[in-house]
């Protein structure tokens, strides 16, 4: 008996050994993630960190150009995923869009920062170019801050800047972007600045120092999306799919966006690649600087130069690719059809040629720029009749760019978040909107539409690009005037 | 071992000796109160030390001194008989189930088993008559209804989908309710929601609960979280709820045989349209084949038993295969020590349909309106829109499969008389993987490609591997010192735990292809989840004159989630009891027809739920970004997390009336301090959420528990019960983080705020102002979905021993929910009538965001959730088969519910790993179904 006994003891006792080995010594744990010593001072850690911020890039166009394209009168919502508020032009310091929107913009420069300090010092394989990389990221997310937020802190928890201080931070790191390693990127970004800064000489120059740096004329800064390695949902630091693609194009889950029909034309600028890659979306492009010197000479009188920019502008946009897609599926509305214009015979507040039928087989869209306008229109074109045609050109060319809500005189508030966890810089007057009263007086109706299926007209209940040139004196829209 | 054997020969020669001076052998057999022999029965002549048991069938066979003996019975569960032996030669006794219980032996949450009355905390237990009745396949299921204490509530018709478990309301916001899950001391995955890296098609939840072996349930004990709790230290503060198997029983093997046949069918009662149960809900058959069989000796024991489960689902995309089988072994290795092992496995496969969140839900999208108004739509649409979604049916490709292994075993040591060693050691190992073919196909059909796509399918494999090692080990000790009786317990635990998850996205797969191997691209991602916790405790149950009881244990807890700064983390408890009625001044006072037992018990003590693993490091992470290398921060790491400590003080009454009643009351008041939370930091850090201990959470309440025995007598037994529980739930303080969403939607989500029940709904509500102007108030309290007024009831009736019908169900008021489907239904214009004030749409409030609070319901309900009848044929073919029964059962059989939606289901509300699961979502998926079954049982 006592033979078994100290058998069975032998048992469990190896038995206890055996889970003792993996459950008793707690050192064993071991966190499978990267810690700060195995980043920081390792070679190569600058290239993998500024792949990083191209990748928090993407993060942060999702999270700043779905709500940009909601809130303007190029898309309207007629699902539930996105944004509400915005569509109706509510502005709230409680929106989680608007509070992800300046998160995302922050993360974007704190990586920045972090590369510049901690990361670039450190890696024995740094390069002038990933400084410069760095500089230009931490430069474009003051230069976002400085277009979609009437102030924001410029720091993490720390003080709140103007709309203008990030604009001028902007230009000043784009400058030293440049300046370490020259990028058109950079120029053209300094030139943005400057037009919202409403420098109209200084935007000249910027703008011209970079249609001069752009060696072949056709300078595109991308965004570059992952869906294959896209992880969490889209609320997810780690969501690289292009969610804009997905309301524009892909009949997903209750997300829908459809366009302003003027815009029909050039919608969706953004569609599925291939089962694993997603369409880049333009972040600088060097139409932006003829935009830019065009409407800057306007606002000096020069409305021949103007015409003359504009016709270059015009040049180049016939160049830029175009995408033959099936559009079949999404088509113009998932809900209810028949609801929205669908076919080439409808006209647009009188304007034919602007809406395509989808049921026939692919359309073919522009994937970096568009415009329904061509130099003949142009002609004999002057004050406001000329600035009215310079913003539906942005507004066309800057389709699901993220432009038109800043076009519009359209900026966001200082998150409740932040006010509740930056006490100390953030005061409770920073939540509130300052929005452009005559959007607010139009807000629920500002891409409503009227269309008589059986006439096949349809009209735009507002124009607004003829509201902000109606208003450009205010301070809200057309910087130059 | 000569000594042993000179002994045993010495005794024998006694007990031979003693026979001959017997004048009387008395047989028979003890049954309980439907009939069924109860084995291992003591039959004990009163007034001496002469005795038996009952054997596997229930026989006996006693030598007593004389006709003036009496015999004593009795049985764990049931009240002691007396029987007069007189001129008698057989006597067969049918039990009563005891209504007091107070001798009960409790294992759970004492470190060893102790008698229900010296426990100061609320414990709670369902025996096998009961879990006879239920024809459950998944332990979910199995308990709901039954636990006076808690809530069950199934997320999800569709198979392997989780629930929400629920006692004493949520305690944290970091992690779900449901409690820890034991199978004979050992330590199962209680995974209740999606793994980290599962896969999500639409908002089915899966559970790693749905399939835990269920073979051989001999008895359940729950406990619910808080001061009962304290010995189990980390991720004990929602309660736990242990599964205690059935063993072999000395005697001839006995088999037995169970066949289940029966017809699932899609619940209709909460359905907008009628017709959309004619669109996709067919009919399901539904099988299950159990075989079982033990025996043995004094010296050792086994029982197998084995089932084989199938059903068609209720509609065209469901089905599920479950294979389960168990073997138990018990041994008297020496008479010191005894040895008890069991081993379970389980298989499950099944298929899923899209759910809820995703337009390629065909539930979904048939009643959140986007095929419109069913009611207005021809029959020759309805009759497409049938092929279609047939069709749509017909091309769903999501599966899962589950393979799992459950090891338990005991060892005990009988030092002495007085003292004894128990070791637990064994594993649950959980491996699971689940697939979705989304072809080009079944994309097409969905309206998700145009026609003629081919380079958009893909296939999608989650798969999970689990593993929980877990050991005990403790010396109790047991003195009596006069008056006083002390159970002295010290122990240590430790478990690990190791969670290795891969996800898997193969895209551009051409149709035909169920390999990732086929496809233009592939990616993949893993998640790693180790954690030990352990913990030393001793525990000390002091009993004076067996009336009066101090209970009282010390924890010290640690684990390797918490942070760097953080070491063992001492946990008490402080609690007495007191059997008033066993006092002599009751008893001489007060008649025993009217109170029966008096008991009075107080309590406190802190149990924990451990943090996140990993949460509190800082960390980087390497993202793949088109083939390169991308840094990013990841974690910004916290050195003083620890677990959160729910510390609850309880008192409470437990009465025995009448002879027939048991009343049971308990107050209840919980604070976890140092709440998990994962509030944002501030926006403009860029910096992402980190856990972190700075919340409060109260619960506070009081849980009623009524049984009774309202008919008793040899021909007609009727017993009711009822329960009655209320909850309140605040957090007390977010420790100045700001609101945070736990779940939901952008328009209306589950929110914790200082002041707000933990998840409350909050969303827009439209109110008018002092001129009678509408305006709306964003971010409002809508509601909180868990209810706070909870409870379950039953009730059996038994005739002549032969025939009994039973029912049970469960109730919930004071809560809310949301009727999401409605929202949806409101896009496509189709919403519910007057679901609106028409004063406020005219008013040109019309976006769903500002609407949101109109679409928040009271989710009261009353469900029945059990009726079934079983008759009792007894032995036939002389007694070759012993026992043969024949029941009829309805699962989910009545509802009556104040929503228009089902408050049981969530489309949305349960979060994945590791979150808060507080439901209310209602939408896009289907009821669990009705189950008419049939039931068969065959012993031999």
């Amino acid at each position: 008996m006592k033979k078994i006994i100290s058998k069975i003891s032998i048992l469990a006792a190896s038995a206890l050994v055996i889970a003792g080995c993996e459950a008793i010594d707690p050192t064993n744990v071991v966190n499978p993630n990267l810690s700060e010593e195995a980043l920081i001072g390792q070679p190569n850690s600058a290239e993998a960190w500024y792949w990083g911020m191209e990748r928090q890039l993407a993060v942060t166009a999702n999270n700043n150009l779905i709500i940009s394209e909601i809130v303007s009168d190029n898309y309207v919502n007629t699902q539930t995923f996105f944004n509400q508020f915005l569509d109706g032009l509510n502005v709230d310091y409680q929106d989680d869009d608007i509070d992800d929107s300046q998160f995302h913009i922050a993360r974007l420069r704190e990586m920045a920062i972090f590369g510049l300090e901690e990361i670039l010092p450190n890696d024995p394989n740094a390069t002038d170019v990933q400084r410069s990389e760095f500089l230009f990221f931490r430069g474009l997310s003051h230069l976002l801050a400085g277009m979609y937020y009437q102030q924001l802190p410029g720091s993490a928890a720390g003080p709140v800047l103007s709309r203008d201080a990030h604009l001028d931070a902007a230009i000043q790191y784009f400058t030293e972007s440049n300046d370490v390693n020259a990028n058109v990127g950079s120029l053209i970004g300094i030139a943005r600045a400057q037009y919202f800064k409403g420098d109209a000489v200084a935007a000249i120059s910027a703008a011209d120092a970079a249609i001069t740096a752009d060696a072949g004329g056709g300078f595109v800064r991308y965004i570059t999306f992952d869906p294959q390695n896209s992880r969490g949902n889209s609320n997810s630091n780690n969501y690289t799919v292009n969610s804009l693609q997905d309301a524009l194009y892909d009949r997903g889950s209750f997300d829908d966006l459809q366009p302003l029909p003027s815009l029909d034309f050039l919608d969706p600028k953004f569609v599925v690649v291939s089962g694993n890659e997603d369409s880049q979306i333009p972040l600088l492009k060097i139409e932006e600087a003829h935009l830019i010197k065009a409407e800057a000479q306007q606002s000096q009188g020069g409305d021949g130069d103007a015409i003359n920019t504009l016709t270059d502008l015009i040049g180049l946009v016939a160049t830029r690719p175009t995408i033959s897609v099936d559009d079949g599926a999404e088509d113009r509305t998932e809900r209810e059809p028949g609801s929205r214009p669908d076919s080439t015979d409808i006209t647009v507040d009188g304007m034919a040629g602007l809406v395509l039928y989808r049921g026939g087989g692919p359309v073919t869209i522009p994937s970096v720029s568009g415009t329904s306008y061509t130099a003949a229109d142009l002609a004999g074109l002057s004050g406001d009749a000329l600035l009215d045609a310079i913003y539906r050109i942005r507004q066309q060319v800057f389709m699901g760019e993220g432009m038109r809500s800043v076009d519009m005189g359209i900026t966001y508030v200082v998150s409740q978040n932040e006010q509740l966890l930056n006490t100390a810089n953030v005061s409770a007057d920073m939540t509130v909107p300052d929005l452009p009263p005559f959007l607010v007086s139009i807000k629920d109706d500002i891409d409503a539409i009227t269309y008589d299926e059986v006439a096949r007209t349809c009209t735009i209940d507002n124009d607004i690009t003829a509201i902000i040139v109606s208003q450009k004196a205010t301070d809200y829209v057309c910087p130059f005037h | 071992m000569q000594t042993t054997k000179a002994v045993l020969t010495f005794l024998l020669a006694l007990c031979v000796q003693m026979g001959f001076a017997q004048s009387r052998t008395v047989k028979g057999t003890i049954k309980g109160p439907g009939g069924e022999p109860i084995p291992g029965a003591s039959v004990i002549e009163k007034g001496t030390k002469n005795g038996t048991a009952s054997n596997a069938a229930g026989a006996f066979s006693i030598s007593v001194s004389g006709s003036d003996a009496v015999l004593l019975i009795s049985s764990l569960g049931f009240e002691t008989q007396e029987r007069q032996v007189g001129s008698n030669t057989t006597i067969d006794v049918y039990m009563k189930e005891s209504q007091e219980a107070l001798d009960e032996v409790v294992v759970t949450g004492q470190g060893v088993g102790v008698s229900r009355k010296r426990i100061s905390t609320t414990v709670s237990s369902i025996n096998s008559k009961e879990l006879k009745n239920s024809p459950a396949m998944q332990l979910d299921q199995l308990i709901q209804s039954k636990l006076p204490n808690a809530q069950i509530k199934l997320s999800s018709g569709q198979p392997g989908t989780a629930s929400i478990i629920r006692s004493r309301g949520p305690v944290s916001a970091n992690t779900n309710t449901t409690p820890v899950i034991m199978v004979d001391g050992i330590r199962v995955d209680n995974l209740n929601s999606n793994a980290s890296l599962g896969l999500n098609t639409g908002g089915a939840q899966s559970s790693a609960v749905a399939d835990i072996p269920m073979e051989d349930i001999d008895r359940i004990e729950y406990i619910p979280g808080g001061a009962a709790t304290t010995l189990y230290g980390a991720d004990a503060a929602n309660g736990v709820l242990q599964i205690f198997t059935k063993r072999g029983k000395a005697g001839k093997a006995s088999v037995y045989f169970e066949s289940q046949v029966g017809q699932m069918v899609g619940t209709a009662d909460f359905l907008r349209w009628d017709q959309t149960a004619d669109i996709i809900f067919q009919p399901g058959m539904v099988q299950n084949y159990r075989l079982g069989f033990s025996g043995g000796s004094e010296a050792f024991n086994y029982s197998f038993s084995g089932s084989l489960y199938q059903d068609d689902g209720f509609n065209s995309v469901n089905e599920q295969v479950r294979r389960n089988f168990r073997t138990t072994v018990a041994a008297r290795v020496s008479n010191r020590l005894r040895y008890s092992a069991s081993l379970a496995y389980s298989n499950s496969e099944f298929t899923r349909d899209y759910n809820a969140n995703t337009s390629f839900a065909r539930f979904g999208n048939l009643e959140g309106g986007s095929y419109g108004n069913l009611d207005s739509l021809s029959d020759q649409e309805i009759t497409d829109l049938t092929n279609q979604l047939q069709e749509e049916g017909e091309l769903t490709n999501i599966t899962e499969r589950v393979n799992r292994f459950n090891v338990s075993n005991n060892f005990t040591y009988d030092v002495n008389d007085k003292v004894f060693v128990s070791f637990d050691f064994g594993l649950d190992s959980r491996n699971s993987k689940q697939q979705e073919l989304g072809t080009n196909a079944v994309q097409i059909s969905k309206g998700a490609w145009a026609e003629g796509t081919t380079d958009q399918g893909y296939i999608d494999v989650s798969s999970r591997n689990f593993l929980v090692l877990s050991s005990n080990l403790n010396v109790n000790y047991e003195e009596n010192w006069g008056d006083f009786n002390f159970l002295t317990t010290v122990g240590g635990q430790v478990f690990r735990s190791n969670d290795y998850q891969t996800l898997i996205n193969a895209t551009g797969v051409p149709d035909g292809s169920e390999s990732i191997n086929n496809s233009a691209d592939q990616s993949v991602q893993d998640f790693y989840n180790t954690v030990t916790s352990y913990g030393i405790y001793v525990a000390e149950n002091v009993g004076w004159k067996d009336k009066i009881f101090l209970d009282l244990g010390l924890r010290f807890d640690g684990n390797t989630a918490f942070g760097e700064e953080i070491g063992l983390i001492p946990l008490i408890k402080v609690g007495a009891s007191y059997v008033i009625s066993d006092e002599k001044f009751f008893k001489d006072n007060i008649s025993k027809d009217y109170i029966t037992l008096m008991k009075f018990r107080a309590n406190y003590g802190e149990a924990t739920l451990f943090p996140t693993p990993f949460a509190n490091d800082l960390t980087f992470a390497a993202n793949p970004y088109n083939g390169l290398q991308s840094f990013a921060f990841s974690n910004p790491g916290n050195p003083d997390l620890q677990s959160e400590i729910a510390k609850t003080t309880e008192f409470g009454v437990d009465l025995g009336l009448f002879k027939r009643l048991t009343l049971s009351f308990t107050y209840y008041s919980t604070v976890t301090e140092g709440a998990l939370f994962t509030p944002p930091q501030a926006p403009s850090t860029g910096q992402a959420a980190q856990e972190t201990n700075v919340g409060e959470i109260s619960n506070t309440g009081y849980e009623i528990a009524l049984s009774a025995s309202i008919i008793s007598n040899e021909k007609h037994r009727l017993n009711g019960r009822v329960s009655y529980n209320y909850n309140e739930n605040e957090v007390v303080s977010t420790g100045g983080a700001p609101e945070f969403a736990v779940g939901g939607f952008t328009f209306l989500g589950s929110f914790v705020n200082a002041g707000q029940p933990l998840g409350y709904l909050r969303g827009a509500q439209v109110v008018q102002d002092a001129n009678g102007n509408y305006e709306v108030n964003r971010n409002a309290y809508l509601g909180t979905t868990f209810s706070p007024t909870f409870g379950t009831f039953g009730i059996d009736y038994t005739w002549n021993n032969k025939l009994s019908v039973f029912l049970n169900g469960d109730y919930q008021f004071g809560g809310q929910g949301v009727n999401v489907d409605d929202v949806l239904r409101y896009f496509g214009g189709v919403n519910d009538e007057d679901r609106f004030p028409q004063a406020v749409l005219d008013a040109g409030i019309t976006s769903f965001f500002d609407l949101a609070g109109y679409w928040v319901e009271d989710a009261n309900y009353v469900k029945v959730r059990t009726i079934g009848a079983e008759y009792n044929f007894g032995s036939l073919l002389d007694t070759r088969i012993k026992n043969l029964r024949l029941g009829f059962t309805v699962q989910n059989a009545f509802n009556w519910v104040s929503s228009s939606f089902d408050p049981d289901v969530t489309g949305s509300g349960i979060s994945t790993q590791g979150g808060f699961a507080g439901g209310g979502f209602g939408f896009g998926t289907e009821s669990a179904p009705r189950i008419y079954l049939g039931t068969l049982r065959v012993n031999l």
